[in-house]
């Protein structure tokens, strides 16, 4: 007995509390915590959205906006006065944007879920799943006008006839640049020649551009943008693949050059917050993102914001021609049974979108032009100086902005080749020298034609 | 009279019954087992059925398209390369958590002054929900603002002196460089290393945090598997004379094995299953090179729609695994009989 | 004595380096929670201490322009932690984890003890194939299950409760409570149970007088390691739950606090360390009884 003791010691507990009291002890804590705790889980287990009575319930579920404010706006101000008037209780729920797809599948193998699904691109690969958005497409023409090429290229299907998505928004991408550390190299970012010119000096400077080649969203709609304006293509305007072309070959080599001689391999690493982040704490003199950075930069940093400037993408030999960055799709699934109730929603929030294009901070432009009036006041009017830096905006979304997929239409295959990230693959292997820019386009048609032959066969291309 | 007679006989035929241990072990065993074969096995048998379609985007059901999913995914550059990583990924990080967690659980069962609080700071990495420490490491391992790559290139002695610590790193790296087969390379000072932006650095990342986390619930079942050896026996190794590393290897190891088997044949399953740690950290890492079984079959099946094919992927594992486990469990169960 | 102070040396030695590699991350993250974003994003700041900077909209800095504070602490701000409670549902998610993974740990005692003792005392040859049967379960990965359970779990009308965590955690915590169980319960000798037997007991009766008190050491392992399985679980509790007042932490905290591509790091920070440390002071508490109890053993 006496071991036993001397061992008790050495753990460091004292010989009076027997094991009995222990017992009682904690499990004691455990009731006092716990069994107060389980009422409410049970309460919990309904959501309590409801304060009054309403006769019919809609769910959304989207993506957490960049902008705190829009949400709060969405679900506390917004949602809650469409629901008085159509005596409907709006219940929304956010989700991170890397979650979008596992949810949206689980959803579909539950055949339950949400009513109104909102995605950030447009999902042709769900086209199995969700109902024909046509009738939501022409009452809001019948009210605000056509929808624009943008959003009638994104979520169309030709083969089907179908339109397997509701084009909600957009978001141009332009650029943002440092003006005081461009004018030190001289140079002004309106070309693609002058960003590879001035890349190598502004790395001298310490203040390198910031060009992503990573599997994230940011790299993905650049590279592509930049194949663009090289005339280059991964599909033509009959889905055929077009991605091996001496177009891409050179761009491939734009952009190797300008990593090798002005960038360091950082950029095989960024997250989608990297460019952000690299630009606000003031190293980066160039990169291409959704006006997140301008707004970011206002919020923390107003010395930086105000030698920040926007611009269009850089013109490339053939065009100036950029891509959104991203695309607010709301989908209804087949199984809902709120599908008319869904419907009226969406077409509301389109006719209106005044008011979620302001409080997004301009982030959100409508697919359909005329659901807003007076761009340009309105984006010149903003109170950030330089006053008038967002109007350019404008320009962008008009006529600089296409769709991904483009001249084609969004489809199926180009989302996987999207979400697979091929595009920033091939250009990371040729800047990395792994392979010649010859050998990596042969390979991104090579996985290209075998993506797009597979959902020849299922019938959507 | 008769009846009550009558039912006095019923009753002790009832309690003789759950006295049967043929009654008895299956009754006990049979809700467990049940929840287990509503709740894994029904899914189970879903995605094996998955797996031989060509089920797309959500669907439960599909065309049959037999073995070609498994076919298909073999042919597969990035799977052959994912496959390899999952078998890298686990080894290493167990080897080091088995080391680690082996030394520290015999350095933590005799008491010291503030052991208390250092087994407190030992905890917290399993404490911490993986998936929020996991982000935190994406901060840790940033490609511009890391805290490792500061600490390797500013200057740490602030004042007069002047301290770098890449430059005793590149020492020992340069002597690495030496020897053969192995090249590392030197830190630059204006080009930090990018731990998640290159394909070896990023599995060692990958590799670092998985054991990090592991560690101390090893260590945790290391210091109970000491813990029960009974007095006894650390007394008759004394009166055999056998001390110190001695007794440590003809002792306290072999006593230790069956656990030991256990812990590292749980860390090994629980590694090789869970896509958490990869899917946070590099999501496949830069050029896919740092997929695992599991977020390679995500990605497939998930996030570009093609869940037979991410079906078969996933089913890849259960036969290695499954070899590995009954392996090690007649392994540990040899050692505890002896 | 200069002995105990040469073992003592080495108990330091030893985990000294291991406690500084292991809790580093924490020491940097509650640093790096305080930070303002000024002084987070440049480059050129020191990580470990505050540095003066342009507040942010909504950044408070308590106590500028007094340069006494060691570290810079006057250039620190608590207004990104404050965020979590005041900007996100925080504590409902702390709450509903805790919730959660305490139901679960009592539906993995009531279904895994009886099988552990079953598979340990009663089974004999066919006892080891269904222990390892039981065990194989875990080597199916989540991401594969996930999918088929989304539509039980909407069948059984669960979408987006915490009982559909309820109910289908378990299905991991049990075969790993199962095996601890049996394994620990297979080192209580029998004799203890045949004392029980022969006076008298019938054998559920031995079970809950005699072995059970005994088997609290294992129980509380039990109890720990299912806690931290579910605290940890992550794939499910995002994609069967969507409302935020319904999520857990693992959820909620990739939901709430990363928006788009711009990432609230210092609340993130803040976010990890309050369950981590709450949680490893709970295991290391509970570490030293089920010790005890080891040692102690059934000589009581």
């Amino acid at each position: 007995m006496a071991e036993n003791d001397d061992g008790l010691e050495e753990l460091g507990l004292s010989k009076s509390l027997t094991r009995r009291q222990v017992l009682r002890r904690s499990l004691g804590g455990f009731l006092v915590l716990y069994g107060g705790a389980l009422p409410k889980v049970a309460a919990a287990a309904v959501p309590k959205h409801v304060h009054k009575q309403y006769k019919n319930t809609l769910k959304i579920i989207q993506w957490s906006h960049f902008v705190p404010a829009y949400d709060v706006w969405f679900d506390k101000t917004y949602t809650k006065r469409w629901g008085d008037k159509h005596d409907t209780d709006v219940q929304v729920d956010h989700i991170a944007l890397a979650q979008l797809p596992a949810r949206a599948q689980a959803e579909v193998a539950a055949q339950s879920g949400h009513d109104i699904f909102g995605h950030l691109s447009p999902q042709a690969g769900l086209e199995d799943q969700v109902i024909n958005h046509k009738e939501v497409i022409q009452e809001v023409t019948r009210k605000v006008g056509k929808v624009s090429q943008l959003g009638f290229h994104s979520c169309y299907n030709p083969r089907t006839k179908k339109w397997h998505g509701f084009p909600e928004n957009y978001v141009p991408d332009p650029i943002h640049f440092r003006k005081d550390l461009w004018k030190q190299v001289g140079l002004k970012p309106s070309t693609w020649e002058d960003v590879r010119k001035a890349a190598p000096k502004l790395k001298a400077l310490g203040h390198p551009v910031g060009l992503g080649m990573s599997n994230e969203l940011d790299s993905n709609m650049l590279l592509i943008a930049l194949m663009q304006c090289y005339g280059a293509f991964i599909q033509t305007k009959n889905a055929r693949v077009a991605i091996n072309s001496k177009h891409t070959i050179e761009a491939l080599k734009v952009m190797r050059d300008i990593y090798k001689r002005g960038m360091t391999n950082e950029v095989f690493a960024w997250t989608a917050a990297s460019n952000n982040q690299g630009y606000l704490s003031g190293r980066l003199a160039l990169a291409v993102n959704a006006i997140s950075i301008a707004r970011s930069a206002e919020d923390a940093n107003p010395a930086l914001a105000k030698n920040t400037a926007i611009a269009p993408i850089p013109r490339g030999p053939v065009q100036r021609l950029g891509l959104e960055h991203v695309m607010g799709v709301y989908t209804i699934w087949k199984f809902t049974k709120n599908k008319a109730l869904a419907k009226r929603f969406i077409a509301d929030l389109e006719i209106n979108y005044q008011q979620a294009f302001r409080n997004s901070k301009f982030y959100n432009f409508p697919a359909f032009k005329g659901a807003v009036k007076n761009y340009k006041n309105q984006l010149n009017a903003d109170p950030h100086t330089p006053k008038g830096k967002y109007g350019v905006l404008n320009l962008i979304a008009n006529k600089y902005t296409t769709n991904l997929g483009y001249p084609g239409f969004s489809n199926a295959a180009i989302d996987e080749i999207f979400n697979t990230w091929l595009i920033p693959q091939m250009f990371a292997q040729v800047a990395q020298g792994k392979m010649t820019p010859a050998e990596a386009a042969k390979a991104a048609e090579h996985d290209a034609k075998r993506i797009f032959a597979k959902w020849r066969k299922r019938g959507k291309i | 009279m008769a009846a009550v007679a009558e039912a006095r006989p019923q009753s002790r035929r009832f309690r003789d019954l759950l006295e049967d241990r043929r009654f008895l072990a299956p009754a006990l065993i049979s809700p467990a087992a049940l929840f287990i074969v509503l709740l894994v096995g029904a899914p189970l048998v879903l995605a094996v059925y998955l797996s031989m379609t060509d089920a797309t985007a959500g669907q439960l059901t599909g065309k049959f398209v037999w073995f070609h999913n498994f076919v298909d995914a073999w042919h597969n550059d990035n799977f052959r390369r994912a496959l390899r990583n999952t078998i890298i990924f686990t080894l290493a990080s167990q080897a080091i958590v088995l080391v680690g967690a082996g030394i520290l659980a015999h350095a933590l069962v005799r008491p010291f002054p503030g052991r208390w609080f250092l087994r407190l700071l030992i905890l917290l990495p399993w404490a911490a929900p993986v998936a929020v420490s996991t982000i935190g490491f994406l901060w840790i391992f940033d490609s511009q603002f890391s805290v490792v790559n500061w600490t390797l290139v500013h200057d740490l002695m602030p004042g007069g002196g002047h301290f770098y610590l890449y430059r005793p790193a590149n020492w020992v790296l340069g002597g690495i460089d030496h020897l053969p087969w192995i090249h590392v390379g030197k830190i630059d000072r204006l080009n930090p290393p990018q731990w998640l932006g290159q394909p070896t650095l990023a599995m060692l990342a990958i590799i670092f945090v998985q054991a990090w986390r592991i560690l101390p619930f090893a260590t945790v079942i290391f210091i109970a598997g000491l813990a029960s050896i009974p007095t006894e026996v650390h007394d008759a190794a004394k009166v055999d004379g056998a001390t110190g590393l001695r007794k440590f290897w003809h002792v306290t190891l072999p006593l230790q094995l069956p656990i030991a088997t256990v812990a590292l044949l749980f860390g090994i399953v629980f590694t090789a299953t869970d896509m958490t740690v990869v899917y946070i950290l590099t999501s496949g890492g830069p050029f896919n090179s740092t997929h695992m079984l599991t977020t390679w079959a995500y990605q497939t099946g998930i996030v570009s729609s093609n869940l037979g094919e991410g079906a078969a992927i996933s089913l890849y594992l259960l036969p290695v695994l499954l070899i590995v486990s009954v392996l090690m469990l007649r392994f540990a169960r040899r050692v505890e009989v002896s | 004595m200069w002995s105990t102070l040469r073992e003592r040396g080495i108990s330091y030695l030893i985990v000294g380096p291991f406690a500084i590699v292991l809790a580093f991350p924490f020491y940097w993250m509650l640093v790096t929670a305080f930070k303002t974003n000024g002084d987070l994003y440049n480059l050129d700041n020191v990580p470990f201490t505050y540095h003066p900077s342009q507040a942010a909209l909504g950044e408070t800095l308590p106590l500028r322009h007094d340069h006494w504070l060691p570290f810079g602490f006057e250039n620190a701000t608590a207004s990104h932690v404050t965020f979590i409670f005041h900007n996100t549902n925080y504590l409902r998610w702390v709450e509903n984890t805790a919730v959660v993974g305490a139901l679960v740990v009592l539906i993995t005692l009531l279904f895994a003890v009886p099988a552990g003792y079953s598979l340990a005392r009663l089974s004999g040859r066919w006892g080891q194939s269904v222990g390892v049967g039981i065990f194989l379960t875990y080597l199916v990965p989540p991401t594969l299950l996930f999918l088929p359970l989304s539509r039980v779990i909407s069948k059984l009308g669960l979408q987006d409760r915490l009982w559909s965590l309820v109910l289908v955690y378990p299905s991991f915590t049990i075969p790993f409570a199962t095996w601890l169980l049996m394994g620990f319960f297979r080192t209580i000798p029998a004799e203890l149970e045949d004392a029980a037997l022969v006076d008298g007991c019938s054998r559920l009766k031995a079970l809950a007088r005699v072995i059970f008190p005994i088997s609290i050491p294992g129980i509380l392992t039990v109890v720990i390691f299912s806690f931290s399985l579910c605290v940890n679980e992550f794939v499910y509790a995002i994609t069967f739950i969507s409302g935020s007042e319904q999520h857990t932490i693992s959820a909620g905290v990739p939901t709430d606090l990363i928006r788009g591509d711009v990432y609230f790091w210092q609340s993130l920070m803040a976010a990890t360390l309050i369950p981590s440390i709450l949680l490893a002071l709970l295991y290391n508490t509970f570490l030293d009884r089920f010790i005890a109890g080891f040692t102690g053993g059934a000589f009581r």
